[in-house]
């Protein structure tokens, strides 16, 4: 049990760590926008390449930090049934839903990894291959896996009695 | 088994899941991609999973999402509330409810600078609550304006309501900010309006401040419109002038509220990395729901129901304003159970193409719908305008909140039936735009 709690930890602290890493591209996605507004009201100069940086840098911050929004159970649900439900039946629905999410997750993760290599654009203007920001929809469907599998075992151990 | 039967069996499972707590956005993936394996192949199936969330995080126009959700973030971060509010309140005191009133035009100016109506009501919770609890207002009334008043952060723009009602029907998110404009403007009056006949019908709910405000001192209040002012012009007269498009409109916002935090020096370090820390949950959580949302429409679409519902309601031969009102008091029902972004992606797939055959401008609905995603963050009992204030008012019971926002409800659905009726109002700004 000690082992799994150690692992437990490792997960969160990486999830919350990959978003750190990705919300710190929040910034140069707004700055990068504005410069080339004003840059091309001023000097009718527009940074070159601006509209795919900007999609690179989404695709970055949304992917990393997609895991973290479940681990503060930031993607929506309805919980006005659940929340009427004995505890046993919850911890019941909690571990179909969690294995359900697993199973969407993990074909996610597998169709990301699988797609990215098969891929061969670059991006219009600046020829920056869109591979490596594809390969973070596998990471983000691993870290989603990972985050999906602590709850569905927490899940597992309120339903057969033990603490959660 | 016919695609019709398999899009039925997909919407109950889907509808089962979501009852059972699970996240929407991977419901609506899950009964989408086994919806698609039915109605086609697996080998179909499985790249749209991949292919469709890289589409969705690494679309330009959504970049829009991060940037409106940093820029209501700064917004608050930056004290705008507070100086409305003081500004409001000198100059609306005197009048019968004049706090209130103060409130819902405090809450109508920081919409125009932020898209978060929960940002709204809590800012304004800490702000205006105390102000009219020290003048003795009734409990239900202040409570209830601030609830309210938050709502119209959903409709003013910059709002990510019409975002996710651009992103998920293919409109133009410039013309549904420019249309959400009068329509925010109508609401606030109507809100004011409540609030002041609700006082004049009952005085006791909010005593009459006697006390005086000089001219001098109500025209220096002014002093503290001027942030909002200065970026709700350049954001929105940037989109209605064509010389932005909204995304760009978004990081122009985010950027000046940014300045103005940091010439203010109201962000701490650590405040700026919780404000991150929250742009990215919000935008993720946006962006997966509209990914699902996507794969889930796309099953809609080979299974072939909203097609067979749009030509079933068309034959139906029925006034298409007894359908639309059907349609209202469906997403008021669902407001009642769901949050405004997932009323929008699990019932727009439908309603949207039935609202096209039936000849109604998409931009007018556009507004319609998110006025009543508006009513469901006050809906009991799974309105999150209420649920934000009673962390604040924690000595108010939720029912008392509730019973307070129930008149401002009033306020939406004869907006709505004015809309219905003058639809120029919501399409006339949206029609005169530079592009």
């Amino acid at each position: 049990m000690g082992m799994l709690e150690g692992a437990g930890k490792i997960i969160r602290k990486a999830s919350f760590f990959l978003c750190c890493a990705g919300m710190v591209f929040v910034m140069p996605l707004m700055a990068l926008t504005t410069v080339d507004v004003i840059s091309r009201a001023i000097w009718s100069k527009p940074i070159p390449g601006t509209f795919e940086l900007s999609e690179y840098l989404l695709a970055i911050a949304i992917l990393l930090g997609a895991a973290y929004t479940q681990q503060v159970k930031g993607h929506v649900g309805v919980d006005f049934v659940t929340k009427r439900l004995g505890p046993r039946l919850r911890a019941l629905s909690e571990s179909l839903c969690n294995l359900g999410c697993m199973i969407i997750v993990v074909l996610l993760a597998w169709q990301g990894y699988e797609r990215a290599f098969e891929e061969t654009t670059v991006s219009d203007m600046l020829r920056i291959p869109q591979t490596p920001f594809r390969l973070l929809v596998f990471v983000a469907g691993i870290t989603l896996f990972a985050e999906f599998l602590l709850d569905f075992i927490n899940s597992l151990k309120s339903l057969i009695g033990g603490e959660k | 088994m016919s695609p019709i039967l398999v899009g039925i069996i997909g919407s109950a499972v889907l509808l089962f899941l979501l009852f059972m707590g699970m996240p929407i956005a991977f419901v609506m993936m899950l009964v989408g991609f086994l919806g698609v394996t039915c109605l086609t192949s697996i080998d179909a199936a499985l790249p749209l999973l991949a292919d469709n969330l890289y589409g969705s995080v690494a679309h330009y126009p959504y970049t829009i999402i991060p940037l409106f959700v940093i820029m209501g973030a700064f917004a608050s971060a930056a004290g705008i509330t507070g100086e409305l509010y003081n500004t409001f309140e000198k100059w609306f005191r005197r009048l019968p409810g004049g706090l209130g009133i103060a409130t819902i035009a405090a809450c109508a100016g920081f919409a125009a600078v932020s898209g978060s109506s929960v940002a709204a009501a809590a800012a304004m919770g800490t702000v205006a609550l105390p102000e009219m609890k020290r003048f003795n207002y009734s409990q239900k009334l202040a409570t209830g304006v601030i609830a309210a008043g938050g709502t119209l952060s959903f409709l003013i723009p910059p709002s990510l309501g019409f975002v996710i009602f651009g992103m998920l029907t293919e409109q133009s998110i410039g013309k549904l900010l420019i249309a959400g404009a009068v329509p925010g403007l109508l609401l606030s009056a109507l809100y004011a309006l409540v609030v002041y006949f609700s006082v004049k019908i009952n005085p006791g709910l909010a005593p009459m401040i006697h006390e005086r405000v000089s001219w001098r001192e109500k025209l220096l209040s002014l002093r503290g419109v001027w942030e909002t002012l200065l970026v709700f012009l350049v954001v929105m007269g940037g989109i209605y002038g064509g010389f932005i498009n909204p995304t760009e409109a978004g990081a122009i916002g985010a950027s000046c509220l940014f300045l103005i935090v940091l010439f203010k020096r109201k962000l701490t370090g650590k405040a700026f990395a919780q404000t991150l820390l929250d742009t990215i949950r919000i935008s993720v959580m946006v962006i997966f729901l509209v990914s699902g949302a996507t794969i889930f429409s796309y099953f809609l679409a080979l299974s072939t129901i909203p097609t067979t519902v749009s030509a079933w309601i068309a034959g139906l031969g029925v006034s298409k304003y007894l359908v639309l009102t059907i349609i209202i008091a469906i997403y008021l029902f669902l407001g009642c159970f769901l949050d405004a972004v997932s009323m929008m992606v699990l019932t727009l797939p439908v309603v949207f193409p039935v609202i096209i055959s039936l000849g109604f401008d998409p931009i007018w609905f556009g507004v319609v719908a998110v006025l009543m995603m508006e009513a469901g963050l006050i809906t009991p009992p799974v309105g999150l305008n209420v649920y934000t204030l009673a962390g604040i008012a924690r000595d108010v019971p939720m029912s008392d909140i509730f019973k307070g926002v129930t008149p401002f409800l009033m306020g939406i659905f004869l907006l709505v039936i004015i809309l219905t009726v003058f639809p120029q109002i919501v399409t006339f700004l949206p029609n005169m735009m530079g592009r």
